[in-house]
């Protein structure tokens, strides 16, 4: 291949060489962002579980309290046996596991959403460790609490102060932010899990609607190997029944709506049309190209160019444009990438999974986890569109010139 | 002197028309050689089988020994690069390329020093006086420039034979003459053997040997 020989063409014969080079990058940057996108939503719907550090939650449904007196069990979240929860931690594919007890506090001066979990397990609840903005994390054994941030504000409630909860005393050990966490699993008094177990079995009302034992609990926080969520998620309702709700990056990835995150299959369906069409485009203008040029491609073969010598060239100029094309699609997918970054999406979050009872005022209003999409273009699909166009070059180059190249020279320069 | 192309009963047909009809020739090394015919005739067929652009219906060329009918395509294309020159009447130069690289286009395939094919494109841009146009692109040359460029090209792989089918048909007559002033001193000085294809009776006057043709025959 001759490079001088290459360079001039693609130099004073811009408006064929920029045509080939923009149809390609049109179609890169349209096949890059598809995919960026539909990873953005994919991304954006694994943001509330991810925050709390959680593949998956589960929560069993169960009958509305029948008096809202002292601590209850909302109906979204009633009594996982301690034997379901044994049975769920040893399935395969789980590979980090906690358990929490929410409660609705009714008593007699104020409501109070309470949390109980396990201070020292990470998975779950215990991700509010980062979050504490005054005072320390909770501590085993010690009838500790930790208040919310805009609880404690609302009831002037400080470090070290007691409060009372369920009819239980609590010292207060921190404040802690779960507004900078996620929507999930915000409450207003955090406690150690065997705290709100025990608070939970002593109350008549929970017991009344689900039996309580002092080892269960009433919501599950799963980490798991991504690629058996779904198995996993058969293999809990098998132990559960039928009647119960497991939130995955699925689920919110449904809720979102979005014709990009409804699945992977619109992305890939519309990646291949716009492949296709972009493939389709270069041969048509590679295949306009070469007829442009039968005369020159006569001339190489007179003065002594073999076939391959006239692949090869040809070749090497649809490379090269369609490398140009990849790298120019990058670009534009760069810069749609970065607009499309400024789009807020709101992930709404399901009603059982908002602690916030909803006869309450603004209990019922929607939940939203609201951020901006996460586009971003992986070093994985830059490699892979670069290489795509380099291969669609030579494969278009390969093919038109290995069939301009047996023309006979003799036929094409007495026509002039 | 030898012979340095031989031409045995050749023809050519084209569906129903048989364009070249059981030609037989010789051309001597360092002759200078005319085919010369109306149009229509079947010289320039005839000349583009001798030089292997086109394969005979029936018939041999060697050229120099070399049987080039047998050749297959890849073959003939290297033997052009490395025996042939050739000059044809639309000059077929590259119109991206400046002179000196259409000078330099038949040694493009070979692997070699940049430098050194532009040394040897100068060279023989000098020859033909036109040096300083080898920047320039066909675009911004005469016709008479053009041809120059073109023949030397066709002199860039120090060939056996020159084919030059109607050199001077696109020319003034002036140019004309010069162009053949070009072709005479390289068959002299030289002793490069040249076919031409031409139906200027004046041109073909001052050549040593003419074959003329009709209707697909050599017919004196």
């Amino acid at each position: 291949m001759n490079l001088r020989y290459l360079g001039k063409e693609l130099y004073h014969r811009k408006r064929r060489a920029l045509t080939a080079v923009f149809s390609l990058a049109v179609g890169i940057a349209i096949l890059i962002t598809i995919n960026a996108l539909s990873k953005a939503y994919n991304e954006a719907a694994r943001m509330p579980l991810k925050e709390i550090d959680t593949d998956m939650i589960v929560q069993r449904a169960g009958n509305v309290p029948e008096n809202l007196v002292g601590p209850v069990f909302a109906c979204s979240a009633v009594t996982i046996k301690k034997n379901e929860v044994d049975q769920i931690r040893r399935l395969q594919g789980i590979q980090g596991f906690g358990q929490a007890l929410l409660l609705w506090v009714f008593d007699e001066e104020r409501f109070t959403i309470v949390l109980g979990f396990d201070p020292e397990n990470p998975v779950g609840p215990g991700t509010l460790r980062s979050q504490v903005t005054q005072g320390r994390f909770l501590e085993k054994g010690k009838n500790q609490a930790l208040a919310e941030v805009s609880y404690a504000k609302n009831y002037n409630i400080q470090i070290g102060d007691k409060v009372t909860v369920g009819g239980k005393v609590y010292q207060i050990s921190g404040i802690v932010d779960a507004s900078r966490a996620t929507k999930i699993a915000v409450a207003n008094i955090y406690l150690d899990m065997d705290d709100a177990q025990k608070m939970a079995k002593e109350s008549k009302q929970v017991q009344n609607v689900s039996p309580f034992e002092s080892k269960d609990a009433n919501i599950l926080f799963i980490k798991a190997n991504p690629k058996q969520i779904d198995t996993l998620a058969r293999s809990i309702k098998g132990i559960m029944g039928e009647k119960i709700s497991i939130a995955t990056s699925a689920s919110f990835l449904k809720h979102l709506g979005s014709l990009f995150a409804l699945s992977d299959k619109f992305s890939l369906a519309t990646s291949l049309i716009a492949l296709v069409i972009t493939i389709l485009i270069v041969l048509k203008t590679m295949a306009g190209n070469l007829a442009e040029r039968e005369n020159e491609i006569g001339i190489l073969k007179a003065v002594g160019w073999s076939n391959k010598d006239v692949v090869i060239q040809l070749s090497g100029e649809s490379i090269i444009q369609c490398l140009a094309g990849g790298i120019l699609g990058l670009i534009f997918s760069l810069v749609a990438a970065s607009l499309l970054g400024l789009i807020q999406v709101n992930i709404p979050i399901p009603w059982e999974m908002s602690p916030t009872p909803h006869f309450l005022p603004g209990g019922g209003d929607p939940v939203f986890k609201t951020l901006q999409l996460p586009v971003t273009i992986s070093w994985r699909l830059a490699a892979f569109s670069i290489i795509l166009s380099t291969t669609i070059g030579a494969v278009t180059g390969g093919l038109l010139s290995r069939h301009i190249s047996r023309i006979k020279p003799s036929e094409v320069l007495k026509n002039e | 002197m030898n012979n340095i192309l031989t031409a045995a009963n050749l023809n050519k047909r084209f569906d129903d028309l048989q364009v070249v009809k059981d030609v037989s020739l010789t051309i001597k090394k360092g002759e200078f050689m005319g085919l010369v015919g109306k149009s229509g005739s079947g010289k320039t067929t005839l000349l583009s089988i001798l030089s292997g652009l086109e394969q005979p219906t029936s018939g041999t060329v060697s050229i120099n020994g070399t049987l080039i009918t047998d050749a297959s395509e890849n073959e003939l294309a290297v033997f052009r690069r490395e025996k042939l020159g050739f000059v044809f009447q639309s000059f077929h130069l590259i119109p991206t390329l400046s002179a000196w690289e259409n000078v330099a286009l038949p040694l493009f395939p070979i692997k070699m020093d940049n430098e050194i094919r532009k040394k040897r494109a100068m060279k023989l841009l000098s020859q033909m006086e036109i040096d300083h146009r080898a920047e320039h692109r066909p675009s911004t040359l005469s016709g008479g420039e053009k041809q120059r460029v073109a023949i030397a090209r066709a002199l860039v792989n120090h060939p056996e034979i020159i084919f030059a089918d109607e050199p001077t048909g696109n020319l003034d007559s002036e140019t004309s003459g010069a162009i053949m002033n070009i072709l005479k001193h390289l068959h002299k000085e030289n002793g490069l053997s040249i076919l031409m294809v031409t139906h200027d009776q004046d041109l073909a006057a001052s050549i040593d040997r003419i074959i003329r043709m009709k209707d697909g025959k050599v017919v004196s």
